[in-house]
Order: structure tokens, then C-alpha cells, then sequence
């Protein structure tokens, strides 16, 4: 008797520290966040789960080697043969998931009139906006270079994973996709790895897993494109999506007081002037929303707007360079306008 | 079966456990304790108290490039760069939870620690 009471209080005991401990831990699961520096960016994983180590560096591997794939600064990379081989007519074998980058790059090069084109390499090089001397390149260059600028020149093999591109001198540069193809990977690796609630934040690239432990969605502040790093003019709350933010502010250089940003308007050679300062895409998957916000930084907002409503789950944020900001309908009520300086207006209906 | 006292027990050490969440949950959240880190090459170089910082001090990173980052009570920035762009400079100082200056041409990275108030991340 006294044995069995004893027991029954034990186990009664047992099963009520157990639940405690099972609240407490389950409460505040343990946050990881750690910045990594690839793809010329700053990188930031923050990962809510028992094992975010694990995930984290399976993530950043993943990420070098795709750069190491992807970039165009190596000789030898699988990018680099595609452009060194231009116009020879060799077909060049391709990983798959490069293949997949490349044609994701041509449908949204058609999608936007080649306002987005992979293969605006020549004049990326020629203004060295990337490197430490960047320059303004003679206006008989630029018309000569831009002769090399047609998406359509890039000629994908798809069931036998290889491309060309058919005149010599012709650069594909991923730089306005890979991040975001980047984004969509690091998300599928959390799931693998079982991780319920995560966001990898890659130099703007935002791709969001699930919400918030709590259950609530995850905040993005849209960077104000005219303070410094993490100053935000409005909130967009994302579950499970990925925000990219392309802006005139990310990389420029100034020469006589005019700013020289890195969006080249493949159709002029020189730094887009749309008007667009900022375009923000809040969307599913990160490789298209890459795709276009540099398209609709380079249609400017009429364009823009027309081709994001026109395209199903795409929403997105305009800020213009008389800082007016504009989103598209699905975004009205739902993004909230912070700024309280006076500089920037929220334009909510058009 | 239960006794009185035995009910009291449990009821205590519910109370305790639920307090002590409570507690270590607040102090996630507060500002309390302001840390700042210094980064470089994904290694953390310095760890500051920023509010227990009395007389300002100046760290050096010697790289590609030459970072100054000035340490001072409740804030710290990166004060002189030899970089081209100088957006880490441009950045200016940080103050509160969650900000982050970045001297990409240099993988230096300097943060207070923890989450900014009303957003988890700035695209």
C-alpha cells in the first residue's frame, strides 16, 4: 500500500515536471543567426530549431559552391566556359540546376522585353561596377557592346543539359538571379533538415520559412533607399515568401556629383534612369522575385506595375525617385508606411 | 491518494518553473544587456558590454583594406576605412538591438546583438 501511494505520487510528480520542462523548452526554442560573407554580399541565416548548426553550414557549402559554379570572375567556372566559348558553336554540358538558373533567366527575359537580360555581361564588365575601379565607359564602346545584349542569343539544350551562346564576345551574367536561386535552395535545405521556421537574408534577398516560433508572421522592413543599411521606411509581414528589394543605393559609385548605380538598362548601356529608385517583389519563390525586381527597376512604374498585376501571387513595392511610394493592390492594406521624416509619401491609391 | 500537501508541492514548483520561464523570457527580450560583437572573417574579434563602457577605445582591422571601429558607451561604428565604397562608414552609429554596419570589401562585420524592435529583417 504504502508502495503503490508512493509510486502514484512519483509518477504524478514526474508527468507534471515533465510537462513543465516541455513548456519551457518548447516556448523559447533556441535562435541561431550568423552573417557569411559570398556572392559579393553579406549574408545573414537565422534559424529557429534543435540543430541550426547542421542546417546553417550545409546552407553556406551550398552556397560557395554555387558560386564557385555560377561566378564570373574565375576562369574555368562553368558560367566562365559558357562565355568563353561564345560563338565557337561548342555546346557546353551544364549542371542541371544551371540549366534550370538559365532558363528561368530566358522566361522572364521574354516576360519583360528584355528589360532583365542574362546576357548583359559585356557592359556590366565594361563599367566595372563590381570591381574597385569602375568607370564610365565612351559612348562608341557602349554602342558597340550593347550589339552583344540579346537573351535571345543564349540557346539552351535542355533535355541534354547544355548551352551556347552564338556570337563571340557575348557574357552571361547571373548576378540579377543567383541570389534568389541561392534563397530557394537554403529553404529547401531547412525543410530536409526538418526546421519549421527560419529566413536567410541574402544581401536583400529575403526568403522566409514558415512564420515566427509564435506562429506569427515574419516583419520585413523595406530598406529605405536613402539612409543607411536597416533603416526601413515600411513593414511587410511574409509568411512562408521571399521579399528582394533591387535598389539604386545597393552599389554605385559617383563622378561629378551623379551617382552611377549597378542596374544596366540592357537597352541603353548605361545605369537604368526609369525613374524607379527602389522595387521591392514579395512573392513565392526567390528566383523569379530576383528576376523581377531588376526587370521592374528597368521598366519603371507603369510597366512595372502592369506586369506584376498581370502575373498571379506577385505583389510589389515601388518607390520612385520623387519618393513616392506605390504598391501593387494585393499589398494595400496589408503593407504598413513607417517613415515619419516627411520625405517619402505613400501614394495608396493611383 | 493526493494528499493537501502534495497538491501545495506541485502548485510550487509549477509557480517556480513558470517564473523562472518568465524571467529568463523578459531578459531575452530587454534591452538589459546592450553586446556588441566585432567580426572579421566570420570570426568574433571583440565582445563589448556597450553599457558598461566607461572611455572610448578604437579597434583596428588590418586586411585587404584598414578598418578604424570606435567603441563607445552605448554605441559603437566604423569610425575610418580605407575601402572605396565606404558604406561602413556611411552607416554610421549603432545604437540599439539588431543593427549591423558591414565592410563588405573587408569581411568586417560590427552588430549590437539581438532583434530589432518592430522588424525581424530589412530587405
Amino acid at each position: 500500500m504504502i508502495n503503490g501511494d508512493l509510486m502514484k505520487k512519483t509518477s504524478v510528480f514526474c508527468v507534471v515536471l515533465l510537462f513543465c520542462i516541455f513548456l519551457v523548452s518548447c516556448s523559447t526554442p533556441p535562435n541561431f543567426e550568423k552573417q557569411y560573407f559570398a556572392m559579393g554580399t553579406v549574408i545573414t541565416q537565422n534559424i529557429y530549431g534543435t540543430d541550426p548548426q547542421k542546417a546553417a553550414d550545409e546552407v553556406f557549402s551550398k552556397i560557395q559552391q554555387l558560386e564557385s559554379v555560377l561566378t564570373i570572375n574565375k576562369a574555368g567556372s562553368q558560367i566562365d566556359t559558357l562565355n568563353s566559348n561564345a560563338g565557337n558553336g561548342k555546346w557546353i554540358p551544364l549542371d542541371k540546376e544551371i540549366i534550370y538558373i538559365l532558363e528561368t533567366a530566358q522566361k522572364y527575359a521574354a516576360l519583360s522585353n528584355g528589360a532583365f537580360d542574362p546576357t548583359v555581361g559585356p557592359l556590366v564588365k565594361a563599367w566595372g561596377i563590381f570591381t574597385d575601379h569602375p568607370r564610365i565607359p565612351p559612348q562608341t564602346e557602349i554602342k558597340r557592346l550593347l550589339k552583344l545584349v540579346n537573351y535571345k542569343d543564349l540557346l539552351l539544350d535542355v533535355p541534354n543539359l547544355s548551352a551556347r551562346l552564338t556570337k563571340k564576345g557575348q557574357i552571361v551574367d547571373l548576378g540579377g538571379i543567383a541570389k534568389g536561386y541561392a534563397g530557394d535552395v537554403a529553404k529547401d535545405i531547412y525543410i530536409k533538415d526538418g526546421i519549421k521556421s527560419a529566413f536567410i537574408n541574402l544581401g536583400g534577398n529575403v526568403v522566409a520559412l514558415g512564420s515566427k516560433p509564435d506562429g506569427s508572421p515574419w516583419k520585413v522592413g523595406i530598406q529605405n533607399p536613402r539612409q543607411p543599411d536597416g533603416k526601413y521606411l515600411g513593414i511587410v509581414p511574409i509568411r512562408n515568401q521571399t521579399v528582394v528589394t533591387s535598389g539604386d543605393y545597393e552599389r554605385y559609385f559617383e563622378r561629378n556629383g551623379v551617382r552611377y548605380h549597378h542596374i544596366i538598362d540592357p537597352k541603353t548601356g548605361a545605369p537604368s534612369k526609369s525613374g524607379l529608385i527602389s522595387t521591392s517583389i514579395i512573392t513565392d519563390v526567390s528566383i523569379n522575385a530576383d528576376a523581377l525586381s531588376t526587370a521592374t527597376f528597368v521598366l519603371g512604374l507603369e510597366k512595372a506595375m502592369a506586369l506584376v498585376e498581370s502575373l498571379p501571387g506577385v505583389e510589389a513595392i515601388f518607390i520612385t525617385s520623387d519618393k513616392k511610394i506605390y504598391t501593387t493592390k494585393g499589398l494595400q492594406g496589408v503593407f504598413t508606411f513607417t517613415d515619419t521624416s516627411g520625405e517619402f509619401t505613400y501614394v495608396e491609391k493611383r | 491518494m493526493l494528499k493537501k500537501g502534495d497538491l501545495i508541492l506541485f502548485g510550487v514548483i509549477i509557480i517556480i518553473i513558470a517564473s523562472a520561464f518568465l524571467i529568463s523570457n523578459l531578459s531575452h527580450n530587454n534591452s538589459a544587456g546592450k553586446t556588441a560583437e566585432i567580426i572579421h572573417n566570420g570570426k568574433v574579434l571583440r565582445t563589448f558590454d556597450l553599457n558598461s563602457i566607461t572611455k572610448s577605445e578604437d579597434i583596428t582591422i588590418d586586411d585587404k583594406y584598414h578598418n578604424i571601429i570606435r567603441v563607445e558607451q552605448g554605441r559603437i561604428r566604423f569610425l575610418e576605412s580605407t575601402c572605396p565604397d565606404q558604406i561602413c562608414v556611411k552607416t554610421g552609429w549603432l545604437t540599439s538591438n539588431g543593427d549591423i554596419a558591414v565592410c563588405l570589401p573587408n569581411q568586417a562585420i560590427i552588430k549590437i546583438t539581438g532583434k530589432a524592435d518592430n522588424v525581424d529583417i530589412v530587405a
